[in-house]
């Protein structure tokens, strides 16, 4: 087993979870009806026309889905994001895990137990950091990267990112992204991994460009 | 005098490598009938979610370990990380195991073929056909099955010792035992600087 393993797994979740939550200015379910050429257009230019998210906050309800379960294992907490490089993801039921990505390092609270990881030197980070970054503001994500497809599924528009590269290929299938028909704002991120099991990550009482005290940061 | 020197080294050879494991403080071992050993897991209509401390090589991850009961013999077990990645997805039977998933990092056949041993040996249902003899009547029941050792504390499984060749592999704690069912579990490895502490989640099992 490798001695590095624990920084691996915080490592490929926070690349992933960086992307998924934070595609904002972009965007399966059963059912889902892919969007015509307008359709994506016009979807696109809604996204355009939205303030640029400088700061987001929202609670979560985390859902990991297993094929021999008859119900998911549930968990949930709070999210805060500052432009252009602060995260804090945080669990509070049913156990406390706080994380907070700032400064090029990512500190973890495990129930009071403190520790912090150098990401200075990782070339990933950086690139998903520009990412994300990017998405924020209004940028558009990298297509070598991702294969992109859009659907409409009832009122919401979905957006199926499924990665083309190899390493990302490893530990996950597609994510998908559901947008509220109301004010297009990200409400589920679903990521598939290679075996069809999934995470599935509701958002709720989201709030864009609120001031976020710094003190969310603290560790 | 050579021939007596090399059938000694023969012999000293073959029988340091080729020892069996001493159960401390027993002093012999007898033929039972046989007995049921480790039914915590017999249920097929229950499956149980464990919040999961592991710490490997002064690492520590911490998740869920999920265990759905297909037959006394047959489960599924799945660890996963918090952050709801799934790091091992295995089903074990009496003698095989099947692999549904096994994160990229960790999909190494000498590390999987561990860790579906030690769900195997915390899992199964097995019957034990001896049972460790003790010098005095003051020691706990200790049967064997399969080569490992099933340590009873009042009608509860408390302990299970795998062996392999001359030594204790790893080493299952059960403690807190409700309704047929440990609240906790104490998971050690005797080789690698590995080891699991597993706490019952009643609100996230289906029972």
């Amino acid at each position: 087993m490798k001695a590095n393993l624990g920084y691996r797994i915080v490592k490929n979740w926070v690349k992933l979870m960086l992307l998924a939550v934070c595609l904002l200015p972009l965007a399966g379910w059963a059912q889902m009806k892919a969007m015509s050429a307008q359709e994506v257009q016009a979807f696109q230019q809604a996204l355009k026309q939205l303030a640029t998210v400088k700061t987001l906050s929202a609670d979560f309800v985390q859902y990991k889905h297993l094929s021999f379960m008859k119900k998911p294992v549930e968990s949930s907490g709070k999210l805060f994001i500052v432009q252009p490089d602060r995260l804090s993801w945080s669990y509070t039921a049913p156990f406390n895990y706080k994380m907070v990505f700032k400064d090029n390092k990512i500190f973890i609270n495990d129930e009071g137990k403190k520790r912090s990881m150098d990401l200075g030197n990782s070339k990933q980070f950086e690139k998903i950091s520009k990412l994300v970054t990017n998405s924020m503001q209004g940028g558009r994500y990298d297509e070598k990267e991702f294969a992109v497809a859009y659907f409409k599924d009832g009122g919401n528009d979905v957006v199926r990112l499924t990665p083309k590269l190899s390493e990302a290929k490893k530990y996950i299938q597609e994510i998908v992204l559901r947008f509220s028909s109301t004010n297009r704002q990200v409400q589920e991120v679903k990521l598939v991994e290679p075996s069809k099991d999934y995470t599935r990550f509701v958002l709720k009482n989201t709030q864009i460009n609120k001031q976020i005290h710094d003190s969310v940061f603290d560790y | 005098m050579i021939r007596f020197l090399t059938i000694s080294l023969l012999l000293t050879l073959l029988l340091t490598s080729c020892g069996t494991y001493k159960y401390p403080t027993s002093s012999g071992i007898r033929s039972i009938a046989p007995k049921e050993v480790n039914t915590y897991y017999a249920d097929t209509a229950q499956a149980y979610v464990y919040r999961t401390r592991l710490t490997a090589f002064q690492k520590e991850i911490n998740g869920n370990l999920v265990v759905k009961s297909i037959s006394p013999e047959t489960h599924r077990l799945a660890l996963l990380s918090d952050f709801g990645q799934t790091l091992f997805d295995i089903s074990v039977f009496s003698d095989t195991y099947v692999v549904h998933y096994a994160m990229a990092d960790l999909n190494k056949k000498k590390v999987v073929k561990e860790v579906a041993s030690l769900f195997r040996l915390l899992t199964s249902r097995r019957f034990a056909t001896e049972a460790l003899i003790f010098p005095t009547q003051q020691y706990f029941p200790v049967y064997v099955a399969n080569g490992d050792y099933y340590t009873y504390e009042e009608r509860n499984l408390v302990e299970i010792k795998h062996v392999k060749g001359s030594k204790e592999r790893f080493s299952v704690r059960f403690s807190d035992v409700q309704d047929a069912l440990p609240q906790q579990i104490d998971i050690k490895h005797k080789r690698y600087p590995l080891s699991l502490s597993l706490q019952l989640d009643s609100a996230q099992s289906e029972l």
